[in-house]
């Protein structure tokens, strides 16, 4: 393993990151399989095969319930039946699905990272931009055309979370307060608030629900679907979040504005003395990031979900942030990040129906994957292999700009 | 500009005194509106009664009772607030810090009759729930002034304590189901938690310290992670197998005589051994930090780690053990939670609590005394919070449970003021 080609050794970190995590990921099954462990006064060798048989069942159910059965949809696309089709090719739609927000949030965590910001709101600019989005959908119904509302409530969403994000880079240029802390605080905030308006409003609230849920906008506008049939939900967010990853590249590397974010993020006293605002940095970045979050929350509730719920983000914001550290903070690489993240996902709900594991193993697994992408001296000591370093803004995003923690 | 600007002007530090002085004027102004306006709202309220119950000796029993109305309760605010404001404009160096207490403390009982607009209300309770509501984010508070006067940012507060609520559950259900003993699951139960946060902890210096890993991406994995483990092991085990959540409860402690006193007995005598060790904590702390070697030391390492190194004291030992140490404290934090509150762990239950933690050691200063007290104030909103859903006051429970996350932005915003915190905190150190 000493000597591999350049972009090997660039994904070498990564690949053996999540691949390192899974296997943690499956001592913690084995760990918390009591039913198994119990045996191991009696049957151990029974118990070491029963324990490899519960991962492997495991990932086995999230390999199948990410990607579906390959026979099963040649013999499917064959008999040209169109729920056969649907239903052979639906766990592939699927993953695209749960792929299309972590795009999203993905792109919004790169973008404040690059400019030295470390948003972790992204669950909060997203319930917000869903929340506008909602009440602009209910609010317009009827007032003006379909595919105007459909336009009309992803640049609301859009706006509001770009609001939602503008406030911690605000308070971070001019007091220094961390984002961390701020972000986080603003996470609660938004979610009580989506509560607040979900309980209190007879207008978006859906009548006679139990619990706190929107009414459904599908009858109002929907996002057009991209393959015409049942119970497929894949629609034109994901295009839309493919085309942001592009906009987001020529952003970052191919404007001034772009190379400004970068150089605030790499040191903000030397894109001071050049004459660039670390300040005005930090807010467009922050504000950029909110606003893409906003927008995953817009396609959310108008699209693939249909309605506004208090558990819409799920957690999308911390995922988020792990396969953007794994991405290397490239936006083509969150592109493919997302779609191993989007297919764990899919997979986890699968195996957690299958195999009763419940899905909250993948939290963790990110955060390993987390800590392995930023420590790769680990990654290093565990394989015996040689890795390059991380990029300077995973080695450090507030050593310089630290503010009040 | 006036004379005593000019003269200002002519020192070579001019340029900050004169920066003092402005925002001593403009926090004096603030003072004057807050002053006028709680005026305003006295001249409103005089026909609202305001009446307070204190239990004398114990819950239950008689009660010593304050009746007032609301407007004389505002015009003790203004008052108050206008002393503050005065005392701000005749000085720029004027320790307002110590002095905001005593406006916010007459603010927040006034605002508290309004709300109630007329019922009577028994206090008791809401105080001593002040002190257990906060003794949780003070020690919190505490972890978070260890580490950063080390010079450590220790963004992870809050997973620790996290997982420390569910570790105490697990271990004091199962010493319990074991032994029966229901003192020595609690001792067991506490000891763990403290112990695996301890080692999160370690986690944390090894990969900051060791792997130079930026302090709020480690923090971030242990913060991810713990909401991760947790939830799994909630849902994998614990709300199928409901004896493994059910450790003995920590239940109030009655010190002899001091619980005695009449009315201040019942609300600071009665309570859980963990208001007791948060005073405690608060005392050994401060003598620590300030009166110690090991507490030069440690504030060196945080302020200017070159030069302790220089001198020959070991910084990154010292930011070791002061994590470590952090660890056991936020350990036995999130230990209240499950085994004070309510007796089980639940989801996600610190709720944010290990960052108005943090918030609280803003607001302190970096100090133990300061920080405890702004965790009083963080305790006392939460506590409100519950006597007001009893009574049926018209507030909506959301908007009630956003007011902590805000004042923590508010505080780390620094609207209050600014504060410096330790210079190197955040800072990986290369030691020769």
């Amino acid at each position: 393993m000493k000597r591999v080609g350049p972009l090997l050794r660039r994904i070498l970190v990564p690949v053996l990151s999540v691949l390192t995590a899974l296997l943690l990921g499956g001592v913690v099954i084995i760990l918390t399989d009591f039913d198994n462990l119990q045996k191991i006064g009696t049957d151990p060798l029974g118990t070491l095969g029963g324990a490899v048989q519960g991962v492997l069942n495991a990932y086995g159910a999230m390999l199948a319930g990410a990607f579906g059965d390959p026979n099963r949809i040649i013999t499917a696309l064959q008999t040209g039946n169109a729920a056969d089709i649907a239903r052979a090719i639906r766990p592939l739609t699927e993953t695209l699905v749960s792929t299309t927000p972590l795009i999203f949030v993905g792109l919004a965590v790169s973008i404040s990272f690059r400019a030295g910001m470390f948003n972790i709101g992204g669950d909060g600019q997203l319930m917000i931009g869903a929340l506008a989005a909602t009440a602009s959908a209910i609010a317009l119904n009827g007032v003006i055309p379909a595919w105007l509302i459909l336009i009309a409530t992803i640049a609301i969403a859009t706006l509001a979370g770009a609001a939602w994000g503008f406030v911690p880079g605000f308070l971070k240029a001019r007091t220094g307060a961390h984002e961390v802390i701020t972000t986080i605080m603003l996470n609660y905030i938004a979610s009580l608030f989506v509560f607040f308006i979900l309980t209190t409003s007879p207008a978006l609230r859906a009548a006679g629900s139990t619990t706190p849920v929107s009414k459904q906008l599908s009858s109002i506008v929907d996002v057009p679907n991209l393959i015409n049939l049942p119970t497929i939900r894949l629609d034109f967010g994901f295009v839309v979040a493919l085309l942001m990853a592009v906009a987001v590249s020529w952003l970052l590397f191919r404007t001034t504005k772009g190379f400004e974010l970068r150089a605030a993020g790499f040191s903000s006293t030397a894109a001071r003395y050049a004459g660039m605002s670390a300040g005005g940095s930090m807010m467009l970045a922050m504000s950029l990031s909110g606003g893409l979050a906003g927008m995953a929350g817009g396609f959310l509730v108008i699209g693939t979900v249909g309605q506004l719920s208090l558990d819409l983000s799920g957690g999308i914001g911390f995922n988020a942030i792990a396969l953007a550290l794994l991405a290397g903070l490239r936006p083509s690489g969150v592109v493919v990040s997302a779609l191993l993240f989007g297919a764990l996902t899919q997979g986890g709900k699968r195996m957690g129906i299958d195999t009763g594991i419940p899905f909250d193993l993948l939290l963790f697994i990110m955060a390993l994957v987390i800590m392995f992408v930023a420590a790769p001296g680990l990654i290093r000591s565990i394989w015996r292999v040689r890795v390059a370093k991380p990029a300077p803004e995973i080695a450090q995003v507030s050593s310089e700009s630290a503010g009040t923690v | 500009m006036t004379a005593a600007e000019a003269a200002l002007t002519m020192r070579p530090e001019g340029l900050a005194a004169r920066k003092a002085l402005r925002n001593s004027r403009l926090r004096g102004a603030a003072f004057a509106v807050f002053a006028v306006l709680a005026g305003y709202l006295a001249s409103r309220s005089f026909d609202v009664a305001a009446t307070f119950s204190f239990w004398i000796d114990k819950q239950g029993g008689e009660t010593a009772t304050l009746s007032t109305t609301v407007g004389a309760m505002w015009v003790v605010a203004a008052i108050a607030t206008a002393l503050v404001g005065v005392l701000q404009l005749r000085s720029a160096e004027f320790r307002w810090r110590r002095w905001l207490l005593v406006a916010i403390a007459p603010w927040i009982a006034a605002l508290l009759g309004n709300l109630l607009a007329g019922k009577a209300a028994v206090l008791t309770n809401v105080l001593a729930g002040s002190l257990e509501l906060a003794a949780p984010i003070s020690m919190a508070a505490m972890a978070g002034i260890l580490s950063e006067r080390s010079g450590m940012l220790n963004i992870a507060l809050e997973g620790k304590m996290l997982v420390g609520a569910c570790v105490a559950a697990i271990v004091g259900s199962i010493v319990s189901l074991a032994t029966g003993n229901a003192v020595l699951a609690v001792l067991a139960a506490v000891v763990s938690a403290m112990l695996v946060a301890a080692l999160l902890g370690l986690l944390l210096a090894w990969l900051g310290i060791r792997h130079k890993v930026d302090q709020i991406i480690a923090g971030t994995v242990i913060n991810i992670g713990a909401v991760g483990i947790t939830n799994f092991i909630f849902l994998r085990i614990l709300s199928r197998a409901t004896e493994y959540n059910s450790p003995p409860p920590v239940q109030a402690v009655r010190i002899p005589v001091l619980a005695d006193i009449p009315v201040l007995g019942p609300i600071f005598f009665v309570a859980t051994p963990y208001v007791y060790i948060a005073y405690a904590m608060v005392a050994i702390l401060t003598y620590m930090i300030y009166r110690t070697r090991w507490g030069l030391r440690l504030r060196a390492a945080g302020e200017k780690p070159a030069a302790a190194g220089t001198v020959g004291i070991n910084v990154l030992q010292i930011r070791y053990r002061a994590l470590i140490l952090a660890g056991l404290i936020s350990g036995l934090a999130g230990s209240y939670l499950s085994l004070a509150t309510s007796s089980s762990f639940q989801l996600q239950m610190t709720a944010g609590k290990g960052f108005i933690g943090l918030a609280a050691m803003i607001f302190g200063a970096w100090h133990p005394v300061g920080a405890f007290l702004a965790a009083l104030v963080f305790g006392f909103a939460d506590a409100t919070q519950s006597l007001l859903s009893i009574l049926g006051v018209d507030v909506a429970p959301q908007i009630l449970q956003s007011i902590p996350y805000v004042v923590t932005i508010v505080v780390v915003a620094g609207v209050v003021g600014r504060v410096r915190g330790p210079a190197s905190a955040g800072q990986p150190y290369e030691q020769g």
